[in-house]
C-alpha cells in the first residue's frame, strides 16, 4: 500500500469484473458505509483507479447462509462469525480512469522526479481506463486529495466548487473555462433544484470572469432577489449579487417592470427587427400552415426585409370596396389585394395575416423604438458585462420564442462578424459568450431544432466563441444531435425513463448510470458527466444561500485578464 | 514433574495410531491431547479420537449370568488382559522445540509411550493464531468428528482462557468457518456441536 493510500478509507478489494462489465469489489465494511455514486479507488501495484460505485450487490458463499439467519440455529457470537465469512457485499464500480503511481521505492521515487523534471518522461495525467486492477487490489473510498487530483484543487484559477462527495464531503469541482469551451446543460425534474444549480453556476461564471453570459430568464429568477417556493426564504439573485456594474437586467418592453423593480434597460423591438424567419420558427406556437413560407417570400420581395412586417400589419383583413360596376372587391389595402396582386393565395394570405394578429399586437414591437436596444444588449455582451433579459409579464411561449430567437440570431451574426474579422486580422479577439436557455425543449426539439439558431450555436458555434447551456426538466424532448453536442451535463433527480436516456445520450457506461439519475436525492444531489468533466461523480450539490455569496465574495480572486482568458481557452 | 505413561503403542500409520491401556489406568478423555515421544527431540502429538473397549471370553460368560458379584465385576475390569484401545489421530509434531501442524515425518513404532499432555503443552501446541492442525480433525474419516472438533475446542479453550487468551475459542470457530464455508451441509451441523460446546 502506498503513503497516498494510507489515508484513504479502505473498504474491500478488488474480486472481478472487466472493462466491459464493471468491476467487482468485496466489501470488508458495512454496505452502508458504500453508498452508489461513491467515488472509488483502487491501488493496483504501479497504477490508481478510479471509478464510481454504480451498485451493490448482497451476495452469499452458498445460498443457503443468506436463506435462513443463522441466529436462529447458533449463538450470537457463532452466528457472527459465520456471518462476516459466508455474506458479505458485492460494490460494482464502474472505472472510468486510470493513473500511474510513483514508485514507492524511495530511490526509483528520486529517479521518477528527475525524470519528469528533465522531461525524459511525461507527468503523469490521469488517463481514460484501458486496463483494469489485479486481483485482490484494495479498493478506497476517495480522499480528499483524490477528488482533487480528477477534479481539480479548488483553489485553482478557473475551478469551481459545484459541490461534495456524499459520503465524506471532500469539495468537487467544474473547471468554468471547460465548461464553457462546448455547450452545456443542466436537467432535472421539477422541484429537483435546476434554479439554484443554475444560479450558482452563472454566479462562478460572473465570479471568475471567464465569459460574458446572457440568460433568458423566462420567468424572472435570476436577476433580481426571489423568494423560494418551498422554504419562502429570499434568494439573492445575480444583480444584486455582484451589482448592476457586471450584471444588468433587461426588462422586455418599454417601461416593464420585473418584480415591482425598473431594469437597467428596456428591450424593445422595432418592426425592421423581424425577419421572416423570426416567423418561421414560430410555425408550432403559431399553428402556421405549409404555404407561409411562400406568403413570407412574396411579402419580402414586395416590401423588403426592413418594411414587411409594418406592410403587413397595416393592411386591412376582409377589406373590400366597390367597383365600378357596383361588385364588391378587395380594397387596394387589403391582404386580399396584396395577394392577388403578387399572385399569392389569398386564402393563405390572409390566414398567416390573423395569426400574425397576436404578433401585430404584442407591446414589446414598435415601428420606431428610441433606441436599438438589441444592439445595446450586444455591446454590454461584448465588453464583458451579463446580461439577464427578464421576460417580465411577457412570459408565454410565444414571447419566449420570439425574443430569444431574434436575439440570438443576431448574436449569431455578430459573434460571426467580430470572429472572422479577428481571423482575417482586423479586429479584437471576440469575448466568449454563454447563452443560458431555459425550457430548451420548446427551442431545440425535434421539430424545430433545425431550424432555429440555438440548434446551428450548438453545433457549432463554439468556434465562433458562443455555447449554450440548456436547461430542461424534459431532456428526451431536445432533438438527439443537439444532446450529443452538449459536453457537460448536470442531471439532477430525472423520474421518466425517456428523459434519463436522454440525458446519458452518448456517453460510456449509460446503462451503469442509468438507476443512479433516479435515485437521486431531490435538491440535494446532482450527476455530473460529459466531457467536460474527468469523469462522472456524484455530488451533494453546494447550498445557494447567503453563505454562498460570502464564500464567493471572501474567494473572489482577481481574474484573469480577457486576452489570457481567451488564449486558455482557445490555444489554436 | 516426571509424566505418566497412558498406555503403549499397539499398532500405527502416518495418520493415526493405536494405543492399548491398562484398564486399571484412568484413561485419557475423548479429544484429549497426547503426546509420543519418537526420540529426545522429536515428539508426535495426537488427539484421542475415540475408546474402545473389547471384550473377551470371560465377560461374555459373566454378562449371561443372571447375577455377577461386585467382586468379580472390579476384578474383571481391573485384571482384564485386553487393554482399553483408544485411537489417536495425529494432528502434528515437535522437532527441537519446533511445534509443526504437519504429519510426522514417520509415525511411531509399536509399544512407544504415549503421555497426556500437560495444560502447558495444550497451550502451546495450539498457541498463536495458526490453527493448521484443524484440518487433520476435518479431514478424518472414522472419527466423529463434529464431537472431536467440539471435546478438543473445549478443553483448548478452557486452557487458553485460563491462560488469559480468551478470544482463542472464537479463532479456531472462525479458521473452521473458512476451511468449510464452501460446504454446507458439513460446515452447519459442526457449528451446532460448537454451539453445545459455547452453551455448556
Amino acid at each position: 500500500m502506498t503513503e497516498k493510500s494510507s489515508i484513504r478509507k479502505l473498504i474491500g478489494s478488488v474480486t472481478g469484473g472487466g472493462l466491459k462489465e464493471n468491476l467487482q469489489v468485496r466489501l470488508s465494511v458495512p454496505p452502508q458505509q458504500v453508498q452508489e455514486g461513491s467515488f472509488i479507488v483502487i491501488d493496483s501495484q504501479e497504477w490508481f483507479f478510479y471509478g464510481i460505485a454504480t451498485d451493490l450487490q448482497l451476495q452469499a458463499v452458498d445460498p443457503r447462509y443468506a436463506l435462513e439467519p443463522s441466529r436462529q440455529r447458533l449463538p450470537e457470537n457463532l452466528a457472527g462469525l459465520l456471518d462476516q465469512q459466508t455474506l458479505y457485499t458485492n460494490l460494482v464500480v464502474l472505472p472510468a480512469l486510470m493513473l500511474e503511481q510513483e514508485p514507492a521505492d524511495p530511490e526509483a521515487q528520486m529517479a521518477w522526479h528527475k525524470a519528469i523534471e528533465a522531461g525524459d518522461k511525461e507527468k503523469p495525467n490521469p488517463l481514460p481506463v484501458k486496463s483494469i486492477p489485479v486481483h485482490h487490489a484494495d479498493a478506497f473510498l476517495a480522499s480528499a486529495g483524490d477528488v482533487a487530483e480528477i477534479f481539480g484543487k479548488p483553489e485553482e484559477e478557473g475551478n469551481f466548487v459545484i459541490g461534495f462527495t456524499r459520503e465524506q464531503d471532500h469539495p468537487v469541482c467544474v473547471n468554468l473555462d471547460k465548461l464553457i469551451q462546448r455547450s452545456s446543460g443542466i436537467f432535472g425534474a421539477t422541484g429537483s433544484g435546476k434554479s439554484f444549480l443554475t444560479r450558482m453556476l452563472l454566479a462562478g461564471l460572473i465570479d471568475r470572469n471567464r465569459a460574458s453570459v446572457l440568460v433568458y430568464d423566462m420567468h424572472n429568477e435570476y436577476g433580481l432577489d426571489d423568494t423560494a417556493s418551498d422554504t419562502g426564504q429570499n434568494v439573492r439573485g445575480l444583480r444584486s449579487g455582484f451589482g448592476a456594474a457586471r450584471v444588468q437586467v433587461v426588462g422586455v418592453g418599454a417601461g416593464a417592470a420585473i418584480r415591482g423593480s425598473v431594469p437597467d434597460f428596456n428591450l424593445v423591438l422595432g418592426y425592421r427587427d423581424l425577419l421572416p424567419e423570426d416567423i418561421e420558427l414560430l410555425t408550432l406556437e403559431l399553428n402556421l400552415k405549409e404555404t407561409t413560407p411562400t406568403v413570407l417570400d412574396a411579402l419580402k420581395q414586395s416590401f423588403g426585409s426592413d418594411h414587411w412586417f409594418k406592410a403587413f400589419k397595416e393592411m386591412r383583413r376582409g377589406a373590400v370596396i366597390e367597383n365600378e360596376d357596383g361588385k364588391k372587391v378587395p380594397a387596394p389595402d387589403s391582404v386580399a389585394y396584396w395577394a392577388n396582386q403578387c399572385g399569392v393565395n389569398q386564402m393563405a394570405a390572409e390566414g398567416l395575416h390573423d395569426k400574425l394578429r397576436r404578433l401585430f399586437n404584442r407591446p414589446y414591437i414598435l415601428e420606431n423604438p428610441p433606441a436599438d436596444s438589441i444592439q445595446a444588449v450586444m455591446d454590454a455582451l461584448k465588453k464583458g458585462k451579463h446580461i439577464v433579459l427578464s421576460f417580465g409579464d411577457f412570459e408565454s411561449d410565444l414571447d419566449y420564442l420570439l425574443i430569444s430567437n431574434l436575439l440570438t440570431r443576431r448574436i449569431r451574426e455578430e459573434w460571426e462578424k467580430i470572429t472572422n474579422e479577428f481571423r482575417s486580422g482586423k479586429g479584437q479577439e471576440p469575448r466568449p459568450l454563454v447563452i443560458v436557455v431555459e425550457e430548451a425543449h420548446k427551442l431545440l426539439n425535434r421539430d424545430m431544432a433545425s431550424q432555429t439558431t440555438f440548434s446551428t450555436i450548438a453545433r457549432e458555434m463554439r468556434k465562433y466563441y458562443v455555447t449554450l447551456l440548456v436547461i430542461d426538466q424534459r431532456p428526451s424532448q431536445i432533438y438527439d444531435e443537439v444532446m450529443s453536442q452538449l459536453g457537460t451535463r448536470v442531471c439532477g433527480w430525472l423520474g421518466d425513463e425517456d428523459d434519463i436516456h436522454a440525458a446519458l445520450s452518448g456517453l460510456a457506461g449509460r446503462d451503469a448510470l442509468r438507476g443512479m439519475l433516479s435515485r437521486l436525492q431531490p435538491k440535494e444531489e446532482v450527476l455530473l458527466l460529459g466531457w467536460g468533466v474527468p469523469m462522472p461523480i456524484l455530488v451533494r450539490s453546494r447550498r445557494y444561500d447567503e453563505q454562498f455569496w460570502k464564500d464567493v465574495k471572501s474567494n473572489r480572486k482577481v481574474g484573469l485578464d480577457q486576452e489570457q482568458v481567451i488564449k486558455k481557452l482557445y490555444p489554436d | 514433574m516426571e509424566k505418566i505413561i497412558v498406555g503403549r503403542l499397539l499398532r500405527s500409520n502416518t495418520r493415526a495410531c493405536v494405543v492399548g491401556c491398562p484398564p486399571a489406568q484412568q484413561f485419557p478423555a475423548f479429544g484429549s491431547l497426547v503426546s509420543i515421544p519418537l526420540s529426545e527431540t522429536e515428539v508426535v502429538y495426537g488427539l484421542i479420537g475415540d475408546i474402545h473397549i473389547d471384550d473377551d471370553g470371560l465377560v461374555r460368560q459373566l454378562a449371561t449370568a443372571p447375577s455377577v458379584d461386585e467382586a468379580v465385576i472390579q476384578d474383571n475390569r481391573l485384571n482384564r488382559n485386553v487393554p482399553v484401545e483408544m485411537t489417536v489421530l495425529f494432528v502434528g509434531s515437535k522437532t527441537e522445540n519446533r511445534i509443526s501442524h504437519l504429519l510426522p515425518a514417520r509415525p511411531p513404532l509399536s509399544l512407544d509411550c504415549m503421555y497426556l499432555c500437560s495444560t502447558q503443552e495444550l497451550c502451546e501446541f495450539t498457541a498463536g493464531s495458526r490453527f493448521g492442525y484443524l484440518r487433520h480433525i476435518l479431514d478424518a474419516q472414522d472419527v466423529p468428528a463434529a464431537d472431536l472438533l467440539a471435546a478438543h475446542l473445549a478443553q483448548a479453550g478452557a486452557a487458553q482462557r485460563a491462560q488469559g487468551n480468551s478470544a482463542w475459542f472464537g479463532q479456531a470457530a472462525a479458521r473452521i468457518i473458512t476451511q468449510l464455508r464452501d460446504d454446507y451441509p458439513r460446515l452447519m451441523p459442526i457449528l451446532e456441536t460448537l454451539a453445545d460446546v459455547e452453551n455448556a
